[in-house]
């Protein structure tokens, strides 16, 4: 694994927003039975996610968490030179849709943009990288913009997924600050394992054809298409088990700190039974485990910085907190974070109404 | 864990009535052996016996027996 530690970076602000509209147990129950529902969500922890309407895409929700907290941190657009947008829903194959976001935030033609197509371990992966850029000089504030509109893929009758996925966006503003302390990184893949969570159809190996637009049951018994997610769960479960306990005792090593030092860890929110497992085998105290994942679900690379908002407002504003962050699912691929959260500003969650206007095409 | 230990826990994790499982079940007849059963079977091996299942394996598995030497690590007979 790779350890890496960044000096004189901080996190200014977190920010999270999602669409209005929601679908819940009952939704479901009316597709898949009442009991089955009932029983996943007891098992997932999840009652009701956040649906984007078709007209809104991961950018609009991290377009709107971006202006919130760039109002609300008080930073000017024009001293803003970076920007990175993390999401595995962009909206082109060309050009990046960062590139798209500097010009609707209104950010200076001297701003880096470039997109990372990664997604559960995505957030942490972003925050090494802007970090990365921002202590390596030249950069003194970035914004890392994460998210997904994941519901938009899921196969119309896939139980294993469709109670658990929701949509967000999210954004993190850091910034050069020499006497921050200093963040402690681990990233690792392990890409033998890239069918684990595949969308089959959706790029250059395999174009979309009217084929890959037909449902066909696959070996679970589930009707997917080509261009639907599939989700191996026994596999990434297994996945989870084996790196993840790993990955977070050897950050905390080489963080110098002990579990009992850190005031919140917030993993991929994954699901709830996985999350709790994790959590058992790695002893953190359950007061100390953020799980914020009742009303939103899943929502891939915004799961963390969106259970911040959603969990820890009061307790960021009161004191520096430590904090151990975690991310980890499809590539396989996997980063965690040791930082110090140094009162920052996290407006209250944004929710983006379902009736925002599409944007142009182009 | 005993065969007997490891029934009792098959029961608490598919909440069946305690003595439900003997071990002579084939999985394709137990009723709550469905996705999120395969899940939490891998989470208990996990915490109970520090192994790992191979998914592979768990998959090809036919009967509780299978499933004790999946935890166990011992050859079906």
């Amino acid at each position: 694994m790779a350890t890496i530690q960044i000096q004189g970076v901080r996190v200014a602000g977190i920010a999270a927003a999602v669409p209005e509209g929601t679908r819940g147990v009952a939704d479901e129950a009316a597709i898949f039975g009442v009991d089955e529902m009932e029983k996943t969500a007891k098992v997932i922890g999840v009652r009701s996610r956040h649906i984007a309407p078709p007209q809104l895409c991961t950018s609009d929700l991290c377009h709107a968490a971006a202006v919130r907290l760039l109002d609300d941190l008080g930073w000017a657009r024009d001293s803003v030179d970076g920007l990175i947008f993390v999401s595995q829903s962009p909206d082109y194959e060309l050009p990046a849709t960062a590139c798209t976001l500097q010009a609707r935030l209104g950010l200076p033609d001297r701003c880096a943009a470039f997109d990372v197509n990664l997604g559960c371990s995505g957030f942490v992966y972003g925050l090494w990288l802007g970090s990365q850029i921002v202590g390596g000089g030249g950069i003194r504030r970035l914004l890392l913009l994460a998210g997904d509109v994941s519901t938009r893929r899921l196969a119309p009758h896939d139980k294993s997924v469709k109670p658990l996925f929701g949509d967000a966006g999210t954004a993190t503003a850091i910034e050069f600050s020499p006497g921050a302390a200093p963040m402690a990184f681990e990233l690792g893949t392990d890409g033998a394992g890239f069918a684990s969570i595949i969308i089959p159809a959706s790029g250059f190996r395999q174009p979309r054809t009217d084929e890959t637009k037909a449902l066909f049951a696959g070996a679970d018994g589930i009707e997917r298409s080509a261009e639907n997610i599939y989700i191996n769960g026994a596999e990434v479960f297994n996945f989870t088990i084996k790196r993840i306990p790993p990955l977070v005792e050897t950050l905390m090593a080489s963080a110098g700190k002990t579990r009992e030092q850190y005031d919140h860890f917030v993993f991929h929110q994954a699901n709830a039974f996985m999350l709790q497992h994790l959590a058992k085998r790695l002893k953190i105290p359950t007061e100390k485990f953020v799980l914020a994942m009742e009303t939103v679900g899943n929502t891939s690379s915004a799961s963390i910085p969106l259970a911040i908002t959603m969990a820890l407002r009061e307790s960021l504003a009161e004191q520096p907190r430590e904090m151990l962050l975690a991310g980890f699912g499809v590539g396989l691929s996997w980063a965690a974070a040791s930082l110090t959260l140094d009162r920052p500003v996290v407006p209250a969650l944004v929710i983006v109404p379902d009736d925002t206007p599409a944007m142009a095409a182009g | 864990m005993t065969p007997t230990e490891f029934y009792a826990a098959l029961d608490e994790m598919l909440e069946l009535d305690p003595g439900t499982i003997t071990g002579n079940e084939r999985l394709e007849d137990v009723e709550a052996w469905d996705s999120l059963a395969v899940i939490s079977f891998i989470a208990l091996v996990d915490e109970k016996f520090d192994i790992l299942v191979e998914t592979e394996k768990l998959a090809a598995a036919e009967s509780v027996g299978d499933l004790y030497a999946l935890a166990t690590r011992q050859k079906a007979a």
